[in-house]
């Protein structure tokens, strides 16, 4: 699997079809990093297996320049989750869709530190829905999407909800590494650091830490492809997911729409249908 | 619980249906309670979930959005937008721990002074019930 990585950025790198091609490298102590490729005697440094669970679309942004030439193409290794996400990005006018050459990989599930991750075990699309060559054997497994654990939360009083989420929230550092993983935040001025107006203050408190994770969980709803970056980076272990999969599961139930499966349907949040009728 | 505990409640009201609402709740002498704190905007959908996340995070007790009926917009589509966005807010905000009944969305035209206070005043004594809020700072 690996050298047909290899092989085909090799290629595309000494064909100059591409002029950096993004993948998957062996880090250090066992961990794998995501790789930037420009020459195509480096093309040996690229890997794949199931340590792989960087999403690499995040990455895009930093080759789509200004806007006034045209972008320089590149080449990417996008799972079925991170293809979702290539989906919002090409909807949402971010990359454009002949600037990236799309190889995906057919996905069993990804692993961190030899755990299978729970994503991957409710994860119904082991094929990506965007790409142009497709590496990688029949899928072996599929999962079932079940939000047992949003459930068991829903099942909790408003009072014992809030004394959970303030628990969790309490950890949380304000690093922003949720933000900068996130293939779908990539906003140039981040509400939560502007400053005129100033949203949400610098302050490490529970209340701005509230703030800013209800705020950051909003502003991906109908967009959040549950590819799990954001919790997969939090040095805090705060569990995103629950946050994420809750609004994934509302937009499912009163909008009929799930992020990421075409480049083209628009998230609910950005249109509307007048003759709805939606239980406020 | 206290007795005497009287709400802080946000509004935001639209300019062009909800707050000629409330005007006209004034002028006609209808009598709604105090607890209310006015916010004019231009349309419902100007009103960035944030504003409302950020009204419980400074205190208030209950956050009312309230704009023009669906199909009356001044601009034609605020309000579709509003309703969708508030629709997903709500359950988000139920989610975190924001009981469902801290936060009202609802319709009011220029012509309905006394729909005005109706709501107006059964939000209040809703709010009054639950308590306060207290700004998410629980031990």
């Amino acid at each position: 699997m690996s050298d047909k990585i290899q092989a085909k950025a090799r290629e595309l790198l000494e064909s100059g079809q591409v002029s950096c091609f993004v993948g998957y490298e062996e880090g250090t102590r066992g961990r794998v990093r995501p790789a930037f490729v420009y020459d195509a005697q480096d093309a040996e440094r690229l890997i794949w297996d199931d340590r792989c669970t960087h999403n690499l679309t995040v990455y895009l942004h930093q080759f789509q320049g200004s806007g006034r030439e045209e972008p320089p193409q590149v080449g990417i290794i996008v799972k079925p989750c991170d293809s979702r996400a290539l989906n919002v990005l090409l909807h949402e006018g971010q990359v454009t869709r002949d600037s990236v050459y799309v190889v995906g990989v057919t996905c069993n599930g990804v692993r961190v530190n030899g755990q299978p991750q729970d994503r991957c075990q409710r994860c119904a699309e082991r094929v990506p829905l965007v790409y142009d060559l497709v590496l990688g054997g029949v899928p072996k497994t599929v999962g079932r999407e079940d939000y047992a654990d949003v459930d068991r939360l829903e099942g909790l009083s408003p009072r014992e909800r809030l004394a959970f989420w303030m628990r969790e929230f309490d950890r949380c550092i304000r690093c922003y590494a949720c933000r900068q993983a996130c293939p779908a935040c990539y906003c140039s001025e981040c509400v939560a650091e502007q400053l005129d107006p100033a949203w949400m203050s610098i302050a490490i408190d529970l209340p701005q830490k509230q703030f800013f994770h209800v705020m950051r969980a909003y502003h991906l709803a109908g967009r959040c492809v549950g590819c799990d970056a954001c919790e997969d980076a939090c040095p805090m272990d705060i569990p995103l997911s629950l946050l994420n999969r809750k609004i994934a599961r509302e937009v499912e139930t009163l909008f009929d729409y799930r992020p990421g499966q075409d480049a083209t349907t628009p998230p609910p949040l950005a249109t509307f249908d007048k003759e709805e009728s939606i239980p406020l | 619980m206290t007795t005497d505990f009287e709400p802080q409640i946000v509004g935001f009201l639209c300019r062009w249906c909800s707050y000629p609402g409330a005007d006209l709740a004034g002028t006609s002498r209808i009598t709604y309670p105090p607890s209310l704190r006015v916010i004019r905007v231009p349309c419902s959908g100007r009103v960035d979930p944030l504003f409302v996340l950020k009204a419980f995070q400074d205190g208030a007790d209950g956050v009312m959005v309230l704009g023009c009926h669906p199909g009356d917009c001044h601009y034609v589509e605020g309000n579709y937008h509003a309703r969708r966005r508030y629709a997903l807010m709500h359950r988000l905000l139920e989610y975190v721990g924001v009981e469902s009944d801290r936060l009202l969305v609802d319709w009011v035209s220029a012509a309905e002074g006394g729909r005005f206070a109706e709501v107006t005043t059964e939000f209040t004594t809703q709010v009054r019930e639950l308590g306060p809020w207290g700004g998410g700072r629980v031990e």
